[in-house]
């Protein structure tokens, strides 16, 4: 039978574009937090598979050198250098079918065909304790094959782990700045919805009402305004999350790494419009009882 | 119940509202309080219900002196006074049972009892066939009566009410001061600020009179009001 509100705030102006806006933020903070969570995703599966790993890339002979030495003897004395090395736990050369399996991205299933002066590539896993390093392999390769390079995974590692970084700092301060923007939003709302319905606020202490009743009037709108804001942003995050990831799977994107959340990344998500339920309800209580507390 | 200690009221550097008032109300008094349009009624009743501060002076309620009130103090204080206010002051989103049931749902009181309680008083008052009715769609006299629901729902110690009779005619005025006398008769103290002064002389209660106001007496030049029981 009753309203379960004293003061009409729902027929005020915040009730209609706060929402849309705490929802845009969300939306902005959605895609924060997934773009670092499928980037630190990558980070972790490239960690995992990189860490004791080196390759070691055999080029063809340079046109018009003396070495006339075929393929085949070039990677074989490369692989013998490797093998008799301490700390060189498998030595193999990569096969024609993995090649071409990741030249076909760049290159069209023909690039087995074609004939290009492709290198050939030895797949190397050391003992990481064993105090092997790309250069002290490099400087035992170097003698038998001048040109051939050994290439330090965890070098290229360390660069996207840089980005990575990079990315969650970003994605913290897009956090913050929507937390922010939040705050000051509902901070003014709710002072405008105190100056409009001041009236009713007195009439309300008049009758003895404490500060935390009228306080709770103000606190259940914004939590409301805020779960709506925060139910309209993930939505739009959704959804856009789930076109990116079937534009990213597509066959010819093979190029783009692929997005892919855990279950608790959802629910970190999933979250969202609790937590900016859960700031719009304490920025409401504070702000009203703060300008509650000068008015006397 | 009330002690006034030289009051005065002032708002900014002007002439004061109220000067050096003192007198005592009785716990179970009737008291009206006449004087002219501006003399300084409804802020007398402001300063008993805690609106306004004296400029200068003390005032006692419920025997605790105003000034060591906090904001949680004065709001528990509140619910033991009732207020008719002049321009009645009814909430327009809320139906007539909401807006008499106010002062208890802001006391905390449990939505099934109130909704009972609310209901008979308004039958009491005559208004029984407008529970659900909004505020704008009544009458001034019906607004009124109202307006008086809300001040006695909660039995309050302290009854105050300015010019509960201004908008109502002879007939429901004389209704409305026989139902404040039924509930002062039940203990709550009951002061009623008025500009009939034949309409309140009919009650032969002590009657705290303010001089001053648009209709200064002669020989007083200031706007001030001077008590005089």
């Amino acid at each position: 039978m009753f309203r379960r509100s004293d003061v009409p705030l729902e027929k005020d102006a915040s009730a209609r574009f706060l929402p849309w806006l705490i929802g845009f933020m969300v939306f902005l903070a959605a895609l924060a937090v997934a773009a670092t969570s499928a980037v630190t995703n990558l980070a972790d599966r490239w960690d995992t598979g990189l860490t004791g790993r080196m390759t070691v890339q055999v080029p063809p002979p340079a046109p018009g050198t003396e070495d006339t030495t075929n393929m085949a003897s070039r990677v074989q004395t490369v692989l013998d250098v490797l093998r008799s090395r301490q700390g060189v736990v498998r030595a193999e050369p990569v096969s024609e079918a993995r090649m071409n399996e990741l030249l076909r991205p760049w290159l069209g299933g023909d690039a087995a065909e074609a004939d290009l002066p492709l290198p050939k590539l030895i797949s190397v896993t050391v003992d990481t304790t064993s105090g092997v390093t790309a250069a002290r392999l490099q400087d035992a390769i170097g003698p038998a094959v001048p040109n051939a390079v050994v290439e330090d995974h965890q070098k290229t590692l360390g660069r996207f782990l840089d980005v990575v970084w990079t990315v969650r700092m970003l994605a913290l301060l897009v956090l913050g700045l929507v937390a922010g923007a939040a705050v000051i939003t509902v901070i003014f709302v709710t002072r405008t919805g105190l100056a409009v319905h001041r009236q009713v606020i007195e009439l309300l202490h008049l009758i003895g009402a404490h500060d935390s009743y009228v306080a709770a009037q103000f606190q259940r709108h914004a939590m409301r305004l805020g779960l709506l804001g925060g139910v309209i942003g993930l939505g739009l995050a959704v959804v856009t999350l789930f076109v990116l990831s079937q534009v990213v799977t597509m066959p010819d994107s093979a190029v783009v790494p692929e997005v892919r959340l855990a279950l608790w990344q959802w629910g970190t998500l999933l979250l969202l419009p609790v937590i900016t339920a859960g700031i719009a309800t304490v920025t409401a209580r504070v702000t009203v009882l703060r300008t509650l507390a000068r008015m006397e | 119940m009330v002690r006034f200690d030289k009051v005065s009221l002032r708002y900014g550097a002007a002439a004061p509202v109220l000067d050096d008032l003192s007198f005592h109300l009785e716990p179970g008094s009737f008291h009206f309080i006449l004087g002219a349009s501006g003399a300084g009624k409804s802020s007398l009743l402001q300063l008993m219900y805690l609106w306004q501060r004296p400029s200068e002076g003390r005032i006692s309620l419920f025997g605790r002196d105003t000034r060591e009130l906090n904001r949680h103090d004065k709001a528990l204080m509140r619910r033991r006074i009732g207020v008719v206010f002049q321009d009645f002051r009814l909430l327009d989103h809320l139906t007539t049972l909401e807006n008499v049931a106010l002062p208890l749902r802001v006391a905390g009181r449990n939505r099934p009892s109130l909704d009972e309680h609310t209901a008979e008083l308004l039958s009491w008052v005559g208004l029984g066939d407008h529970l659900h009715n909004y505020p704008p769609t009544l009458s001034g006299g019906q607004q009124q009566r109202v307006a008086i629901a809300r001040a006695v729902i909660a039995r309050p110690s302290l009854l105050l009410a300015d010019e509960p009779t201004g908008n109502v005619d002879d007939r429901l005025a004389l209704r409305l001061l026989y139902l404040f006398e039924e509930l002062n008769k039940m203990g709550t103290t009951v002061v009623i600020a008025t500009h009939n002064e034949a309409l309140a002389e009919r009650f032969r209660q002590p009657m705290i009179r303010l001089t001053g106001g648009d209709a200064p007496l002669p020989g007083d030049r200031r706007r001030t009001a001077k008590a005089r029981q």
